[in-house]
């Protein structure tokens, strides 16, 4: 069977990595180096989407046709009535539907469908460097506080992108695992004990509290929000650095740029520059650390409640904690390192990149699921409480938030009228008292039922959450012992029919469709190398050597034909080629020009 | 006796195939499933021991290459020894189970045992003024309402203790008898888990009470 690649697919940034002789091997860039994948998407009105610095490259240059999307993994699973104010200031949303979806020109699209772009950008750069071996089956992490919703839109995405997902795991487990990793290198009870794990993304907070013992990585209790991150913060610094004044998109775009730049800077210097070219004017303002900590730090105390709570669940106090493991670009803020220490009353470890620490602990995972991990297992939690709306509008718990998963529970059901023909249960997830304040899963329709008195049938429901923290639903007549057909209506996700339907329409973002857009680029490439070549044969007729005219000519000739055909790497050979060739006559061409404006300049400055 | 669905050996129901050790996801009882004697004390150990060992080689994540069948399986097997897990590790929820698996049930009525009422209405009426009173007067930077809730808090811990230690020797007890045990066992248990659902209940409000105050 193919290996099983690790994901990590972050709200600013992706990786994918692989285990290989017994460690974590993330894939760069082949000509950048860079491991990190910017998670910015540019969708294009001709169909074409751009992923990571080529995307970014089309927000710079300010492509108003260009509708560039950043930090997606924020607008997963979530419905129309869910997006803020500052989120339909920034993209122009379709919400008819009851997934949101990104307008661009006539189309529009699901997050599942922009994440889609991203996954194969990454499934794309680790088959380049490998050469040859595909990449179908991952794992792909997500935050441990994502509801059912979210990792449902996080499974399509991965199925949009032709590949199997083999399992979702959360991010600071994940983060464990490559901890644990480390640590066994170093002695088996070196990786034992109580850790916790904060990850504190761009746009996700995450806090998990794990024991680790032989092998075993047992999650105790997990907190979070899946909408406090890194970006937050940026945003609060475009606030301040705009003082009031309207921008709009452009400028806000830049803006955004100038204050995470600031950000950054400010995590080693004391002081810095920011600013803001609106169309009107310019506003430049400096900014010191001290003034920086007071916009973040909301955001950070929000933190450290969800680490208390999680302790609290735990039933553990600070310092029965023996190890802290941050994760995430944000942890790098010298303000949250304080907060850290002030929690768990100890210096956090950091010995292992916050950006590259989930990837590598997914590739783990990977191998545990291919079974190269030797006695390694993960033992995680579901994050949130998980129910049914009961009379009253009440909800009714079921599955109590960190309880270990695969869990299960049963209920049973029966019929309220007469002849009633299917029972309906509307399956809630959160902590609230009222089904109206928590988050509607989705609604299932058991059924049909033989005609019966009210009170009578018995329908055994069973739900399972199984091991990517995702809900199960099965059901079955208690007398007959028949198994129910379970109609399963999502509330924030895509049924399957949808995913069939968008994976044979063809839209953009396919790799077909990749293949295409190369040739095109290719093809470009040929037109412009014929052109300017001809032209230059017209122009500098005198500056060819023998025998140089004819094999240009045959050259071109040549890529001619080829441009007009599919073969896109025959094409960029080809024009490889002719630039060779035509090197000589062009650095002549060169050469001349050179000596004219040389001589015009010297004649000039005599006059 | 069942057989197994992938080697089809007879065997007594457990939840790993005593030949081919494919997940079995049977019908036990709490006990059965991690391969322990029905006996109401337990070592906490080597109940962890036998949730790890079992875990290891049930779990869904060693069988993620294998056919669907085996993997729904061993899905169904590991959230049945979840669940066990979790059941037997707590006392109460193990004493509630025991109830349970034979054939007791725990009063549904909700009335307060009668020892307790008197306790918990005086933390209810105490409650009601912490949350009444503003900090309307302080002794080194303590309400007085919240003072006597604390002390409230203290009493029920106490008492909670105190429950928990009956609830072991009411777990020795079942654990010594050879026959049929006793309707009165049955009863002393039932009478132990009500009280302490209770007073747990009332902890917890207290606990709430108390950090709404502090968040204030």
């Amino acid at each position: 069977m193919s290996r099983i690649f690790g994901i990590d697919l972050g709200t600013t940034n992706s990786l994918i990595a692989v285990m290989e002789q017994g460690a974590p091997r993330v894939f760069a860039e082949p000509s950048a180096g860079n491991a990190l994948l910017p998670s910015v998407v540019a969708l294009r009105p001709d169909g074409a989407a751009e992923v990571g610095s080529a995307a970014i490259a089309l927000e710079t240059n300010g492509d108003a046709n260009a509708i560039v999307v950043r930090s997606v993994k924020r607008y997963m699973g979530l419905g129309g009535a869910d997006l803020a104010e500052e989120d339909r200031r920034r993209y122009a949303f379709d919400t008819a539907g009851a997934v949101v979806r990104f307008q661009a020109g006539a189309r529009a699209y699901t997050p599942s469908q922009i994440s889609a772009a991203i996954l194969r950008e990454l499934k794309r750069r680790a088959e380049a460097v490998l050469g040859g071996e595909k990449v179908e089956r991952v794992v792909i992490t997500v935050p441990a506080y994502f509801n059912d919703g979210q990792r449902q839109a996080t499974r399509d995405a991965g199925r949009l992108a032709g590949l199997e997902v083999v399992r979702l795991v959360n991010e600071p487990t994940a983060a464990s695992l490559a901890y644990g990793l480390e640590k066994a290198a170093e002695g088996q009870s070196a990786a034992e004990g109580k850790i916790a794990v904060y990850d504190f993304g761009g746009g996700t907070f995450d806090i998990s509290i794990l024991n680790i013992k032989g092998g075993i990585f047992e999650v105790l209790a997990t907190n979070g929000d899946t909408h406090l991150g890194g970006d937050d913060i940026d945003r609060a610094l475009v606030e301040w650095m705009l003082g009031g004044i309207p921008a709009d998109r452009e400028s806000w775009t830049a803006a955004r740029a100038a204050a995470e730049a600031a950000k950054r800077a400010l995590s080693t210097e004391s002081t810095t520059a920011t600013r803001v070219e609106l169309k009107d004017r310019t506003i430049a303002k400096n900014i010191n650390r001290a003034e920086l900590e007071a916009i973040a730090a909301p955001f950070v105390d929000r933190t450290i409640a969800c680490c208390e709570r999680a302790l609290a669940d735990a039933g553990l106090t600070p310092s029965q904690i023996d190890a802290v493991v941050l994760v995430g670009g944000s942890t790098r803020m010298p303000l949250v390192r304080r907060r850290v220490v002030a929690c768990f009353g100890r210096e956090p470890l950091a010995s292992l990149d916050p950006d590259e620490v989930v990837a590598r602990g997914a590739a783990v995972q990977a191998g545990v699921l291919m079974g190269t991990q030797g006695d390694m297992l993960l033992l995680d939690v579901v994050p949130l409480s998980l129910g049914i709306e009961t009379m009253g509008g009440v909800m009714e718990r079921l599955i109590h938030r960190n309880t270990t998963i695969p869990t299960s529970t049963t209920d049973n059901f029966t019929t309220a009228v007469d002849n009633q023909t299917h029972v309906d249960i509307h399956v809630l997830q959160g902590e609230r008292e009222l089904a109206s304040d928590c988050r509607s899963l989705a609604r299932f329709k058991l059924g049909p039922l033989a005609p019966q008195p009210a009170g009578l049938p018995r329908i055994e429901v069973t739900f399972l959450v199984d091991a990517n923290g995702i809900l199960n639903v099965t059901a079955r007549d208690e007398r007959s012992g028949q198994e129910h057909s379970v109609d399963v209506k999502p509330s924030y996700g895509l049924t399957d029919d949808e995913i069939e339907r968008m994976l044979e329409e063809s839209i953009d973002l396919g790799e077909e469709d990749i293949e295409q857009r190369l040739l095109i680029i290719a093809r470009n490439d040929a037109q412009q190398i014929m052109t300017a070549l001809r032209k230059q044969l017209k122009d500098y007729a005198g500056l060819i050597e023998a025998g140089e005219r004819a094999r240009m000519e045959a050259l071109a000739a040549e890529l001619e034909v080829a441009r007009d055909g599919v073969d896109r790497e025959r094409i960029a050979h080809l024009v490889e080629v002719l630039n060779e060739v035509s090197t000589p006559f062009a650095e002549r061409i060169m050469d001349q020009a050179l000596r004219s404006a040389v001589e015009k300049h010297t004649l000039e400055q005599i006059s | 006796m069942v057989r197994c669905p992938s080697c089809a050996r007879l065997q007594e129901p457990r939840l790993i195939c005593s030949e081919c050790a494919a997940p079995l996801a049977c019908n036990l009882d709490c006990f059965a499933a991690l391969g322990l004697a029905r006996k109401l004390q337990i070592d906490q150990r080597l109940l962890e021991q036998a949730y790890h060992d079992l875990g290891r080689r049930l779990h869904p994540d060693r069988f993620a290459n294998a056919p669907a069948k085996l993997r729904d399986l061993s899905l169904r097997a590991t959230a049945l020894l979840t669940r066990a897990y979790r059941t037997l590790r707590e006392p109460v929820n193990r004493g509630l189970y025991w109830l349970e698996l034979n054939g007791r049930k725990l009063a549904e009525n909700n009335q307060v045992p009668a020892e307790l009422a008197a306790i918990v209405f005086a933390a209810q009426e105490e409650l009601s003024e912490l949350r009444a009173a503003g900090s309307r007067y302080e002794v080194e930077g303590v309400a007085v309402e919240a003072m006597a809730v604390i002390e409230r808090q203290g009493q029920v811990m106490r008492m909670l203790e105190g429950l928990a230690g009956e609830l072991e020797a009411n777990f020795m007890a079942f654990d010594r008898i050879e026959a049929q045990p006793s309707e009165e066992l049955f009863n002393e248990l039932k009478r132990i888990l009500s009280a302490m659902a209770y007073l747990t209940t009332l902890t917890r409000d207290i606990a709430k009470a108390l950090d709404r105050r502090a968040a204030a």
